[in-house]
């Protein structure tokens, strides 16, 4: 019985690599990582720049060997079964990457042909895969005249074409209007929600991996240093955070003051940031501190737990682009 | 271990159904294969038809440099050892030809660094389609233009005066050596291409080829050169391709002839496409 389960979980597992590794020289990018990412999941992958995101994504995807370990896209090797894995998997790569002097719908065409899609059914299909990323419009304009956004949203219809049930989407909302960024993000619901497609989510935007992955691993120079659901994270991160900005002639006497009120956190220069446990109740106590020490404070505020917090706390240093 | 009658026909039924299932995969491989490299050609034709503009100077310099040479050579073509022609236009017309395709041979490099270079290689490499439709595809827009360039040079040269002996079939196997002459280019573009990932790259080369146009039987027959210049034009593939094309146009059909015309820049080209599928497959093994 034990057997059967495991078996059935296995079967479930459709994103599988063991100690995937890839090193470029003496550089290590990826240095042996494990994950297992279910059937039906959004899975986030988080990072800074140069964490290794993107090449993780492309030995997932057959775009790049791996020097080491193995990864396995349902059931097929990477390496060993490349072409195999190309039939079930939709790849919208970083940066967009489309031929300028070709129009959405001959593009949409070519990548139907390239899938082995009949003409017929690829006109059908291609139609309503632009129409329902709000180009149908656009569809015979040239690439080169399309905005940025209108080119990520091409690169999700094209990557959709022979309707995948396995979804990589590197860094997919890198550049976009805030607007654009939401109708994606109701787009890879929809996928996930109505289609039941697996995707496998590469961001920097800590507000995107917690608002669309169920469950997030977080990657830090080529190793994953946090995996989990956003909520379960979180909570590992304990209590809520407090900041304060001081003037820096006042920093180390707030240091001092605040250690004793909780474990001090990483922080952006200029402010000093600390685990607060019991939170808001103990706010004005340690107002009171800090004004008996005679620091003048000019911010103060708190924060549950965010992602960026459980990044701190595995790596000692903030994301790239998070405020705090 | 014993078998029984009816298990031995359900094993026979069984492997007489995978046979067909096993070529008929191979046969839809193939034409799939087929459809992709078609698809990517007209792709490549369409890149070439909206970029026009760089067509035209592969089609007016060979005409102009051939107007001034018919008009400063006309007693050149009186030397002793000279091939007999009523105008230097019917020696020069091959020349004209090569040189006007070598304008676009290296684009299908250019093209396929251009995609490399915006990641778009990325997106066609992620599909199921194999390496060679992916190269040949991108080689087919300058195969296209080159049969046009053919057809137009030929039509300009004839309305001028010149004359082909050889009749068509001779400026079919002109079109036809012209064509491959690109693939063989290009594909040597396309290994460029692939080992540096630079449109300049392979734009850089561009000279190489027009040199060694100039460095052949091109303008002037190699028995009427001399010394180490001699050597090197009779060396050189592009006289090896002019020659025989040549004796198609000035002294008529030969089946001789036709065939070296086109085997010379087949099997450069079938070297050539060789070389960029091993670039690409060695390519994507350590990148």
């Amino acid at each position: 019985m034990g057997e059967t389960t495991r078996a059935r979980f296995d079967d479930d597992v459709v994103i599988e690599a063991s100690g995937l590794e890839r090193t470029f020289g003496e550089v290590v990018a990826v240095d042996g990582i494990d994950l297992a990412v279910t059937r039906g999941e959004v899975f986030g992958f988080l990072g800074p720049n140069g964490a290794g995101k993107s090449t993780t994504v492309r030995m997932l995807t057959t775009l790049l060997r791996p020097t080491g370990g193995t990864a396995r896209i349902d059931g097929h090797d990477v390496e060993k079964s490349a072409a195999a894995v190309r039939r079930i998997i939709g790849v919208a790569l970083q940066d967009a990457s489309i031929d300028p002097l070709m129009t959405g719908n001959e593009l949409i065409r070519l990548q139907a042909v390239l899938h082995g899609i009949s003409r017929s059914e690829s006109r059908s299909r291609g139609a309503e895969l632009l129409a329902r990323v709000g180009l149908a419009g656009a569809a015979g304009r040239r690439v080169a005249t399309y905005s940025g956004g209108m080119r990520r949203r091409l690169d999700l219809a094209l990557s959709l074409v022979h309707e995948p049930s396995i979804l990589f989407l590197d860094e997919p909302s890198a550049g976009l209007d805030p607007t654009s960024r939401l109708a994606l993000w109701e787009e890879v619901r929809r996928l996930n929600s109505e289609l039941g497609t697996t995707v496998f989510l590469t961001t920097q935007y800590l507000e995107e991996a917690d608002e669309l992955a169920g469950r997030i691993a977080i990657i830090d120079r080529g190793r994953l240093v946090r995996e989990g659901s956003p909520e379960d994270l979180k909570s590992m991160v304990g209590s809520p955070t407090l900041r304060v900005d001081v003037d820096p002639v006042f920093l180390e006497s707030a240091r001092r003051v605040l250690v004793g009120f909780g474990p001090e956190r990483p922080a952006r220069e200029g402010r000093l940031a600390i685990g607060l446990d019991e939170g808001a109740t103990r706010v004005a106590e340690v107002v009171r501190a800090l004004d008996d020490a005679g620091v003048t404070v000019s911010h103060l505020e708190l924060d549950a737990p965010s992602l960026d917090d459980v990044f701190a706390d595995a790596t000692g240093r903030r994301l790239e682009g998070a405020e705090k | 271990m014993t078998c029984s009658p009816t298990r031995l026909a359900v094993a026979l039924r069984e492997l007489k159904s995978e046979r067909p299932t096993v070529s008929a995969g191979a046969a839809t491989g193939l034409r799939l294969a087929r459809v992709q490299t078609l698809a990517l050609t007209r792709r490549s034709v369409i890149s070439e038809w909206r970029q026009l503009g760089n067509v035209i100077p592969g089609i007016v310099f060979p005409l102009l440099l051939a107007a001034v040479y018919t008009h400063q050579f006309t007693r050149v073509i009186l030397l002793p050892g000279f091939p007999v022609v009523d105008s230097f236009l019917d020696f020069v017309l091959p020349a004209s030809l090569v040189q006007s395709v070598s304008f676009g041979a290296t684009e299908a490099g250019t093209e396929l660094a251009r995609d490399i270079e915006n990641g778009f290689f990325d997106r066609l490499r992620v599909s199921p389609c194999t390496r060679l439709p992916l190269l040949l595809g991108r080689l087919g827009g300058a195969v296209v233009v080159a049969a046009a360039k053919g057809v137009l040079i030929i039509a300009i040269f004839l309305l001028f005066g010149a004359e082909i002996a050889g009749g068509p079939a001779a400026a079919v196997v002109l079109v036809a050596a012209a064509v491959l002459l690109v693939i063989a280019i290009g594909g040597l573009g396309q290994v460029l291409a692939i080992i540096t990932g630079s449109q300049e790259a392979v734009n850089a080369t561009f000279p190489l080829v027009f040199t060694s146009i100039f460095m052949s039987s091109a303008f002037f027959p190699t028995n009427l050169m001399s010394g180490w210049f001699r050597e090197v034009a009779e060396a050189n593939p592009v006289t090896w391709i002019i020659d025989p094309v040549r004796r198609l146009i000035l002294d008529g059909w030969s089946w001789s002839d036709a065939g070296q015309a086109l085997a010379v820049p087949l099997v450069i080209s079938v070297v050539t496409v060789t070389m960029a599928v091993v670039a690409l497959n060695r390519k994507l093994g350590s990148s």
